[in-house]
């Protein structure tokens, strides 16, 4: 009808073209939940009705896993008694966690003589005790208190775990480890309580600015150290005796302490201009990549007796160690290689600019910079070295896979399985996802320092 | 070094300068880095050689490799290959090489497969499947691989039932109990090559059609539809010709006789425990490496795919997973090496692989231990520097098409 006017004469009329009643439309629906854990269930868990289907298959299996690993480990274990025939006659179907309770200083400590299992215990306290003040936030000397940690810690726990006849040299060494340590926890609580580093504190009060009265005080420390250490003797406990996890620990800790220096020594020498360094380095860092840990070890148990001199024996222990130390130290080179790699070319021209020689350029230009990149990844390698610790045990050593070996092997318990293996998975679980964690962790921390 | 050149440097002008120049000349300390880098490995070399002489000399044991041609003298569990104890060394050391890489060829298959399902389901839309994978990873990655062969072959294939409870599946088809699993075999007729030859024929006609269709597509813009020609030179074909040649295949059922199973293929519980167990760890480890391809690929090439057109199952086929495979494939092929390295761990649980029968049983028996140890690692050394190879073929190839 309206068609038939034209716009003025609309206008005119005072009619518009909406002339027509208003009839709206109905209402929509209110849109369906979308918070609240209904909203939630029904689009993450029931979305289909294929999802449906497999969201109840997955929740049976669950449910089911669940109650039978609570009967069989919670409400029928048993937890008291003396071989695995009594744990039989107990709860037959039930887990015997005896066994483990039993032997649970054995995972720890090995065979280590029980009287002085306290020197595992101390190196472990010490360890703790020095790792705290990397992690609190109000200590600023950390790269002097790491740097003693990985130097010094290894000299002072190598002799309070093996024990014997020290000698002078071996003396003054170790007792070099116990003053780090001793100026590593006065530091740390001078910072949280005083709010200055010891080394501040001693500069204001002689007046100088040099490193002097803390080196002066770190060596009469040190000598302080050595006389009272030189009346310790330790009983001599053999490294056959040594196993459980303090074995895994001291394998994977010598390991990672040595795998980082030589890795970047490696990944330096890979990306020389050198022909002769390079080819040693990419030969080393290829050979012990392409083989497995496994023939490496092989290697130090049958070949090193045969390069020795007459009457140098190396106990198996130390020979599996130098092994794991190889394999570590050419998978952490391609980790720094990585690291080095993602550094631009910008930053080495900008050195040269600067009149930088080599050592310098890559001690204050390029590794500060690939070690922050590289972190995470070095965390993931250690993850790895930790866990391929465990190969030890196919050499003879016990260390704790070694000694839940050992226990299911035992007499008294020969045939339980499940449960020390499920201990020992873990422990290995526990320390592998905690590093995970952390080097996510870390990841995310330095990335927004990053950018 | 330095000194007498510092004191040059004060004694005498043009001399000085000539000398300092040579010091600090970066091409003249790399000679010289370079000089006392290779002496010291000379001097390394000649002490290890004399030293390693000596000692063998000492202990009466002799070197070389004519043990290779001597007879081995022990049995081997499980192999391949041909093998008696009256076969030689150098058998001993093949029999080893095939049975590392049987479990490594068969575990990366699965490993694949099932590292793929777990790496799609952490993706998942169904919370409980993503929370299921997530978790299946974590525990697995972060627990050693060595404790996890322990416990599937301790704590599952050892506690199988015996021979005369085994577990019957599939009407009997396979059987599975403390001694291995036993599957039924195809015993191949005298006239089967001819079925053989058709299958080669019919997968090569596969071939050309598909190629023929995506000439003619990309020509015309028309697809022709293949699939039922491929399907009649695939199977009918084949399947044609093995009537006709009567048949020519027979199947040997496992069957108890006396203490055990005989008859059909079977493996022993150690390959079944290490095959699993490497499959478990390996396929956690591709499962987070397809998880990060996946995600490598942005949303906008999905939102441009959608919004181009095309359904989600092509989004998904020609364009996400094109360009996932490129972030996914390098760190896969490395972790076939790690199933090729770590299939060693073999010789903890007595599966006579290269290094449980020629680093351990041959090298106890021969004692040679420098020749063994060296040949082992140059297997191990030429499987990864030819799958490394691949890698860089490929890397190559993903290149130019980038370009």
């Amino acid at each position: 009808m309206s068609d038939t006017h034209s716009e003025t004469d609309l206008a005119k009329a005072g009619v518009t073209r909406d002339a027509e009643p208003f009839n709206p439309k109905p209402a929509r629906l209110p849109p369906g939940l979308s918070v609240g854990p209904l909203a939630w269930m029904k689009q993450n868990l029931f979305a289909t009705w294929l999802d449906t289907i497999i969201t109840i298959i997955c929740a049976v299996i669950i449910f089911m896993l669940v109650r039978h690993l609570v009967t069989w480990g919670i409400l029928d274990s048993v937890w008291d008694a003396a071989n695995r025939r009594e744990c039989m006659n107990k709860s037959p179907d039930g887990a015997c966690w005896a066994g483990p309770r039993l032997w649970f200083h054995q995972f720890i400590y090995g065979l280590y003589n029980v009287d002085e299992r306290w020197r595992v215990n101390l190196g472990f306290f010490v360890l703790v005790a020095w790792m705290v003040p990397l992690f609190l936030s109000r200590v600023t000397v950390k790269l002097p208190t790491a740097a003693g940690l990985v130097l010094t810690y290894p000299l002072f726990t190598s002799y309070l775990f093996y024990g014997g006849e020290k000698g002078i040299f071996w003396t003054i060494v170790s007792a070099l480890g116990i003053a780090c340590f001793i100026w590593a926890m006065v530091n740390m609580l001078m910072e949280l309580f005083a709010g200055k580093p010891l080394g501040k504190l001693l500069e204001q009060k002689f007046g100088m600015v040099s490193l002097k009265p803390r080196m002066l005080l770190l060596v009469a420390l040190w000598a302080a150290v050595s006389i009272i250490w030189s009346g310790v003797e330790l009983e001599v406990v053999r490294t056959v005796r040594w196993g459980g996890l303090f074995v895994t620990l001291v394998v994977a800790g010598i390991g990672i302490t040595f795998a980082l220096p030589a890795g970047i020594v490696l990944a330096l020498g890979r990306r020389s201009k050198l022909p002769l360094i390079r080819i040693v380095c990419v030969v080393f860092i290829e050979v012990f990549r392409s083989v497995p840990l496994i023939t490496v070890l092989f290697m130090a148990t049958t070949m090193v007796p045969l390069f020795l001199p007459e009457g140098v024996t190396f106990d198996k222990l130390l020979r599996a160690i130098i092994a794991v130390c190889l394999f570590a130290a050419a998978y952490m080179a391609e980790v720094v290689r990585g690291g080095l790699q993602s550094i631009p070319r910008g930053q080495y021209e900008a050195a040269a600019a600067m009149g930088l020689g080599y050592w310098r350029t890559t001690g204050l230009i390029i590794m500060p910079q690939a070690l922050k990149l590289m972190i995470p990844n070095i965390l993931s390698n250690f993850i790895g070295l930790f866990k391929d610790t465990t190969l030890v045990a196919i050499i003879g050593l016990f260390d704790l896979l070694g000694m839940v070996q050992a226990m299911s092997e035992a007499t008294d318990w020969i045939g339980l399985v499940d449960e020390p293996y499920l201990f020992a998975a873990l422990v290995y679980f526990i320390g592998c996802f905690a590093m995970s964690r952390y080097a996510r962790h870390l990841e995310n921390k330095l990335s927004t320092e990053h950018r | 070094m330095n000194s007498p050149v510092r004191a040059a440097n004060t004694a005498h002008g043009p001399e000085r300068s000539r000398l300092s120049r040579m010091a600090s000349d970066p091409k003249i300390r790399g000679w010289v880095a370079q000089a006392v880098v290779g002496t010291l490995i000379v001097l390394a070399g000649y002490y290890l050689v004399s030293q390693t002489i000596y000692n063998m000399e000492k202990r009466g044991l002799t070197a070389g490799f004519d043990f290779l041609s001597s007879t081995a003298g022990f049995s081997i569990g499980f192999h391949l290959i041909d093998y008696q104890p009256t076969d030689t060394f150098s058998r001993v050391f093949l029999v080893g090489v095939v049975n590392t890489l049987f479990v490594s060829v068969i575990a990366i298959i699965f490993a694949t497969l099932f590292g793929f399902i777990m790496g799609i389901a952490r993706l998942s839309h169904n919370w409980l499947i993503a929370r299921l994978a997530a978790t299946y990873v974590e525990v697995v990655r972060n627990t050693p691989l060595l404790l996890q062969i322990f416990v599937w072959y301790l704590g599952v294939f050892t506690l199988l039932p015996p021979p005369k409870q085994a577990f019957e599946m599939v009407f009997g088809i396979f059987v599975l109990n403390n001694r291995g699993f036993y599957s039924t075999a195809a015993v191949p007729g005298e006239l089967f090559w001819i079925t053989g030859i058709a299958i080669i024929a019919g997968l090569a006609l596969t071939v050309m059609l598909r190629r023929s269709a995506r000439a003619q597509r990309e020509a015309t813009g028309d697809a022709p539809a293949w699939g039922w020609k491929a399907l009649a030179v695939l199977v009918a074909a084949p399947a044609a010709v093995f009537v006709l040649t009567g048949s020519p295949l027979s199947w040997e059922v496992p069957t108890l006789k006396g203490f055990n199973y005989q008859g059909g293929w079977a493996v022993p519980p150690p390959f079944l425990a290490l095959l699993i167990a490497l499959t478990v760890y390996t396929s956690a480890f591709i499962a987070e490496i397809v998880r990060a391809g996946i995600q490598s690929v942005g949303k906008g090439q999905t939102e441009a795919a959608l919004s181009l057109g095309l359904p989600r199952s092509r989004t998904l086929k020609l364009v996400v997973i094109p360009q996932a495979m490129r972030a996914i494939i390098p760190p896969l092929i490395s972790q076939y090496l790690n199933i090729v390295k770590n299939s060693s761990l073999a010789v903890a649980i007595a599966y006579p692989d290269l290094v449980g029968l020629w680093m351990q049983t041959s090298l106890n028996q021969a004692g040679r231990a420098i020749e063994i140890v060296a040949t082992t690692m140059l297997f191990y050394m030429v499987v990864s520097l030819s799958i490394s190879g691949l890698l860089n073929i490929y890397n190559r190839r993903v290149q130019l098409q980038e370009r």
